[in-house]
């Protein structure tokens, strides 16, 4: 039950995009004279064997395809930023999980990662690896030539320390504490790099691996103590990865550079790739000063995902005259869930008639088109960007006043009162129930979307309020299942989607959960959980299209809004392979070994004889060939008015 | 009734007769007076002149007047539709037709909720040909219908909290004065502690646990404004209370309900009359502080600190931040100016410091 509770927990944790990042930032005082290693305790069956197996089925992969490009040039420095300093170098412990975590953390390799394009394993730390026979452990080859920053091998017992690390109270991290004695239960030496690593539960080959795919922390390095944590502040780690932390200075900028003779720079997926020498991560405060620095030639790229800047914005002379270059790049990662979830344990939304009536009157098309400038798109279904898992087949509920007319009248809702909104009259032609609901939701941006559906549902007769609360006083709101109505977004990860937390009636009607819509279907269930056991791909791909035709017929979630592409700005000397990117490439200048679990990242190189060039032209005021390229390879559902709408740029 | 009576001898008193005369002489409080009122009477009938809603319809030679009626759905009109009728569409559906129909619209002929995004995307600026004098804001909305609609609210909230934080306060003030002794020192140390709450916490915490609304907001600004009227009251009817007259009221007989209500409290009333134009400022202002930091009214309420936010997170479409923060300046002002004439008038001093 404990682990349940923690599960759910750390779900609720994962899930949140919006939520402050709550688990490693707690400052819990910890009772440093208890022995390290006392207040845990590990079922025996959780252990793994002590000899290594021998019956193990070798696994590594040299067949797939290489996304870098070999054009690519070495050298040169990559100016980005960010928009606040980071309180520690250290990957874990108090303040360890702010905004600069995301650069610190892909600095390590880990044993392997996804393949970008086919989503298979390959490779990286490791050379093979190997599932155990219980189907929750995992076996390890270590690179024989793989060394730490400063020149020291990584060896099994890095692994080994990990774990230790993990679970010592000296980090003053009590969710890592528990996720690794809880979730991550075992990790063994078997010999210098031969290791092996038990989960708690077993899960699809992919999610397994994933789950104890865990990087090594160099034991060399750290000294476990009282005083770790102050004395790891600022002194960052030796990596594995292409980069290290070479230059901090307290609240200007962190420079990393690239390893000399990097172990790793001939390995198939990983050569071509990480160019830059340097990387300097400038800060600044403000995104608009930054779009400033960006104009002035200090940074090499700019994020333009905010519809104001790829219209707006992005319209210097620097980009008509072609020294700038715009970038608009379809991937296909999970697609973050934004929905409204219609409370089904509330009356009138346990209606099926009432929820697909409602479904047809919130016009989201005219958000996107107005509000949004036409630059999002229609999410179709709850879940969707997991490759061959989506239900591609399922069409939203579009904004249609006839249908949510009929619907409305089969749940007896014929006349309107005089404010227009529909009511349900008994016998005696007295009112018994009017279609009003409130939306419950967080940010007060979103106000301006809200607004319109508001507007738009009056035609429908149906009236919406809107309830903005704090963004934390909404979510507790909404997993005590007191809402009518979410306005809500759950962030999408991993490599297929996730109904149980979601669907299953073990959540419905009961607090803290990810059912947030209270649904408890009795013919899902089974589905539910034969998918979560299922190992076979075919059939779990199978059973996904189904809960998600499930999920679309039940009515209780009415999917809004994605965003499945990056758009960036880059100086023309920021040179891109001829594909730009990779099928999961969340953004085109990243140097990040690993981002979402796949090695997407460092495709990009810096020209310097072209950086001259342009410099040169752009003192002279002679223009280039502007260029903007919209790339759409990737995108699942390309729409002729988009397409339209882009034409008109 | 006692007091009532009271209140009408006083309007005769030649004080005030000399009061209201100095007055009406310092032009720019009383002009200010004027509009201000004048304003406040027009955004009574706020929905005659800014509204989606048409003033008259005339169709098939019946008419039909929508402003306060029930909501009159499109297919009344012919259109083939069963939500509430477009108006302005209908106009021009009637024009069109050119059958004798027609439609009278208000001056602005929208409402501060709906999103007009027929010539662009989000914020519009001002123009006379579309009507949006003001121009839209980020969402489509008549920055002039949330004006003049969020004005009403704002100035509904601060008469309504003036009232209540006076009747609270005056009352607990007299007492103090009246009473003195034990009852004044317990209930100084009271509202010595109750002060010392941060008001802007307590809104905040009640604003992230529940929406608030017009009468929860009323009822915590109360709670925590009452306060400063108690000490001016109370240094008031203590001066009173030690005058020959309130001895006389006693020696006659008089309750202390009758010293307080018909003796002290009308003698008081200059300096509760001078405090009222910057209480009333006062709400205002503090209405729209939190409505500009999200713990206001909750949205789509239109209010001044929502479009004054609004405008100071898009300076790229400054007239949303410009009329707002017209409007703030103007209606500050004048309340300001009427609160200084109204000093003046009631100073028993002639020449004052001011001058």
């Amino acid at each position: 039950m404990k682990r349940v509770n923690l599960l759910i927990r750390s779900f609720i944790v994962v899930s949140l995009v919006w939520s402050v990042t709550a688990h490693a930032e707690s400052d819990t005082d910890v009772d440093s004279d208890t022995d390290d290693s006392d207040w845990f305790e590990i079922a025996p069956e959780d252990l793994l064997p002590e000899e290594l197996p021998e019956n193990l089925h070798w696994e590594t992969n040299n067949e797939d395809p290489e996304f870098a490009s070999p054009d690519a040039i070495r050298g040169g420095t990559f100016h980005t930023w960010m928009i606040s300093f980071p309180k520690t170098m250290r990957p874990v412990g108090p303040n360890s999980n702010g905004y600069f975590a995301g650069t610190l953390r892909p600095l390590q390799f880990t044993p392997v990662a996804i393949h970008p394009n086919t989503r298979k394993p390959i490779p990286m730390l490791a050379t093979h690896w190997a599932l155990g026979d219980d189907g929750r452990s995992f076996y390890f080859r270590i690179h024989p030539d793989a060394r730490w920053s400063d020149g020291e091998r990584v060896t099994a017992d890095d692994f080994v320390f990990m774990l230790q690390f993990m679970r010592s109270k000296n980090i003053n991290d009590p969710w890592y504490n528990n996720y690794y004695t809880e979730r991550v239960t075992d990790l063994k030496k078997y010999d210098e790099l031969t290791f092996g690593v038990r989960g708690a539960d077993a899960k699809p080959y992919i999610e397994m691996l994933d789950s104890v795919n865990l990087r090594p922390y160099p034991e060399h390095f750290h000294e476990l103590s009282d005083a770790w944590v102050k004395d790891f502040n600022w002194k960052p780690e030796p990596t594995t990865g292409p980069y290290h932390v070479d230059v901090v200075e307290n609240g200007k900028y962190v420079e990393l550079a690239r390893t000399e003779n990097w172990w790793a720079n001939e390995l198939r997926y990983v050569r071509n790739r990480f160019n830059p020498e340097r990387v300097r991560y400038t800060m600044i405060r403000d995104m608009n000063t930054a779009w400033l620095h960006f104009l002035g030639g200090e940074l090499d790229t700019f994020g333009l995902t905010i519809p104001e800047f790829w219209h707006d914005k992005a319209d210097t002379d620097d980009f008509k005259k072609g020294y700038v270059a715009k970038y608009w790049y379809y991937h296909r990662l999970p697609v973050p869930a934004a929905a409204l979830y219609l409370n089904t344990a509330m009356p009138l939304l346990d209606d099926k008639n009432i929820r697909y009536g409602l479904a047809h009157s919130i016009n989201i098309q005219r958000v996107i088109d107005k509000v949004l400038r036409g630059d999002y798109e229609r999410l179709p279904t709850f879940q969707l960007g997991f490759g061959p898992y989506d239900n591609t087949s399922i069409k939203p509920r579009e904004f249609d006043l006839n249908k949510a007319k009929e619907y409305f009248a089969k749940a007896g809702f014929v006349s309107r009162d005089r404010n227009g909104i529909r009511v349900k009259k008994n016998d005696a032609g007295k009112v018994i129930a009017r279609l009003s609901f409130t939306i419950t939701y967080g940010r007060p941006i979103h106000t301006d979307r809200l607004v319109v559906l508001k507007e738009e549902a009056k035609k429908a007769g149906v009236e919406l309020k809107l309830e903005l609360l704090d963004a934390t006083a909404s979510f507790s709101k909404m997993l005590e299942k007191k809402h009518q109505i979410a306005w809500l977004t759950w962030s999408s990860s991993g490599f297929s989607p996730r109904y149980w937390e979601h669907f299953h009636s073990a959540n419905a009607n009961v607090t803290q959960n990810n059912n947030v819509t209270n649904t408890s279907i009795p013919e899902m269930d089974p589905l539910i959980l034969k998918f979560r056991a299922s190992t076979n791909l075919e059939e779990r791909i199978g059973l996904a299209h189904k809960l998600e035709q499930m999920v679309h017929d039940h009515g209780a979630v009415i999917p809004t809004y994605q965003v499945p592409y990056t758009r960036e700005a880059m100086w023309r000397w920021i040179e891109l392979p001829d594909w730009l990117g990779t099928e999961t490439s969340g953004s085109l200048a990243n140097t990040q070994a690993t981002s979402q679990g796949y090695s997407s990242g460092g495709l990009f190189w810096i020209n310097e004889d072209k950086k001259k060039e342009i410099l040169a032209l752009k003192n002279k005021g002679e223009a280039m060939e502007p260029l903007t390229i919209i790339d759409e390879t990737y995108r699942i559902f390309p729409s002729e008015d988009a397409d339209e709408a882009k034409e008109g740029e | 009734m006692v007091q009532i009576s009271s209140v009408f001898k006083l309007s005769l008193d030649p004080q005030t007769v000399k009061q209201w005369k100095r007055f009406r002489s310092i032009k720019r409080g009383y002009f200010s007076a004027v509009f201000l009122v004048f304003l406040l009477l027009l955004s009574c009938f706020a929905e005659l002149l800014v509204n989606s809603r048409a003033l008259i319809v005339s169709y098939d030679g019946k008419w039909y007047f929508p402003t306060y009626s029930w909501f009159i759905s499109g297919d009344t009109f012919g259109l083939d539709y069963d939500w509430e009728t477009n108006y302005r569409e209908l106009k021009q559906h009637f024009k069109e037709q050119d059958e004798g129909n027609w439609v009278l619209m208000p001056l602005v002929p929208y409402d501060p909720f709906e999103n007009d995004f027929s010539n662009t995307y989000g914020a519009e600026r001002p123009s006379w040909e579309t009507k949006h004098y003001l121009g839209t804001d980020t969402a489509g909305r008549d920055v002039l219908a949330r004006l003049v609609y969020g004005f009403r609210i704002a100035l509904g909230f601060s008469l309504v909290l003036l009232t209540c934080s006076y009747i609270a306060g005056i009352a607990i003030g007299c007492a103090m004065g009246y009473w003195g002794g034990a009852f004044d020192l317990v209930f100084q140390r009271l509202i010595e502690i109750w002060n010392t709450i941060p008001f802007l916490y307590v809104i905040m915490i009640v604003a992230s646990v529940v929406v608030p609304n017009f009468w929860t907001l009323v009822i915590v600004m109360v709670l925590f404004g009452w306060t400063a009227m108690t000490w001016n009251m109370r240094t008031s009817t203590y001066k009173e209370k030690a005058r020959e007259y309130v001895n006389a009221a006693r020696a006659l007989g008089s309750g202390n309900a009758r010293v307080v209500g018909v003796h002290i409290l009308p003698n008081t009333i200059s300096v509760i009359v001078t405090f009222i134009p910057f209480s009333i400022a006062g709400g205002i202002a503090a209405l729209t502080a939190l409505d500009y930091l999200g713990f206001g009214l909750p949205p789509p309420t239109p209010s001044w600190g929502e479009l004054l936010r609004k405008g100071t997170q898009s300076l790229d479409h400054p007239w949303i931040v410009w009329s707002v923060a017209i409007a703030i300046i103007v209606i500050l002002l004048m309340v300001t100016f009427i609160g200084e004439a109204i000093r003046e008038a009631f100073d028993p001093k002639k020449f004052t410091y001011y001058e």
